[in-house]
């Protein structure tokens, strides 16, 4: 497992909930030292679209208990800009569309959507 | 020219190494992660996600050598959207990463702009991006 992987892990909030048949939610909190906010911004700190998209997989991967590898971002859109130490609410809800695991995730600070996307996962075919 | 002349972004964040050559809507960076990188694995495998940065820092350098040239201050660029990014590859930490990205639409603050990665002869990731300019500079 990479670093950031064990930082977004490690900055959980809470458990996995389980919200519906195929949906999943878990709140996080990144704190100002957490290592994606190093050098993104130095002078104005935002969480990275790299580690939104990061956090789905992880949470997707945790919930399925099996390692997967990210196939493709079929569409992505990063709404309002994350800051440290906000609780953010991640909510993916799983799908199989013509064969393939598609996940649709959301992100929310305070009730409000800050990004959403569509993920392709793939089951890793190599253990991490 | 180093990115970092370029580019906000700063190690361990900045994935982008070296802007190599601009043409004009065209643009193509290097990068080489060692094995110390947030993004590489035990095996140095990199993540995935990755890919996506690269392209979009690679249009930033791009973005930022034109705003250089023009002798303006660099402008900052958020990444706002993601369209079919197929990621089609794996790469290592110490491979040599090439990023060429084209812009295909500038209008209203925003550019949209195709990119791919690649490993050697592979590409490794391809996809569309979508990015909103400020204009005022840092």
């Amino acid at each position: 497992m990479n670093a950031l992987l064990r930082g977004i892990r490690a900055s959980a909030a809470g458990d996995i909930e389980r919200t519906g048949p195929e949906t999943v939610v878990r709140r996080y909190r990144f704190a100002p030292g957490f290592i994606g906010f190093l050098g993104h911004f130095p002078e104005n700190p935002i969480l990275p679209a790299i580690v939104q998209v990061c956090a789905a997989v992880s949470l997707a991967e945790e919930e399925g208990g099996k390692a997967v590898r990210l196939a493709a971002v079929r569409s992505a859109k990063f709404l309002s800009p994350i800051r440290p130490g906000e609780e953010v609410s991640i909510r993916c809800r799983r799908r199989v569309d013509s064969g393939e695991d598609i996940y649709d995730a959301t992100l929310s600070v305070a009730g409000k959507t800050s990004a959403v996307f569509q993920l392709r996962l793939a089951e890793e075919e190599t253990p991490r | 020219m180093p990115a970092s002349l370029l580019i906000p972004h700063r190690k361990p964040m900045r994935l982008v190494d070296t802007l190599l050559s601009v043409h004009e809507d065209c643009g193509v960076t290097e990068t080489l992660l060692p094995r110390t990188s947030m993004m590489a694995d035990g095996e140095g495998k990199l993540h995935e996600v990755a890919f996506m940065e690269m392209i979009a820092q690679s249009y930033a350098a791009f973005n930022g050598y034109r705003d250089l040239v023009e002798g303006k201050p660099a402008g900052e660029g958020f990444l706002v959207g993601v369209r079919r990014l197929e990621i089609t590859g794996r790469a290592y930490a110490g491979d040599r990463l090439l990023t060429s990205i084209r812009t295909i639409a500038s209008f209203g603050g925003f550019a949209v702009v195709e990119g791919s990665v690649t490993r050697g002869d592979e590409t490794v990731a391809s996809g569309i991006i979508k990015l909103w300019l400020m204009e005022d500079g840092r």
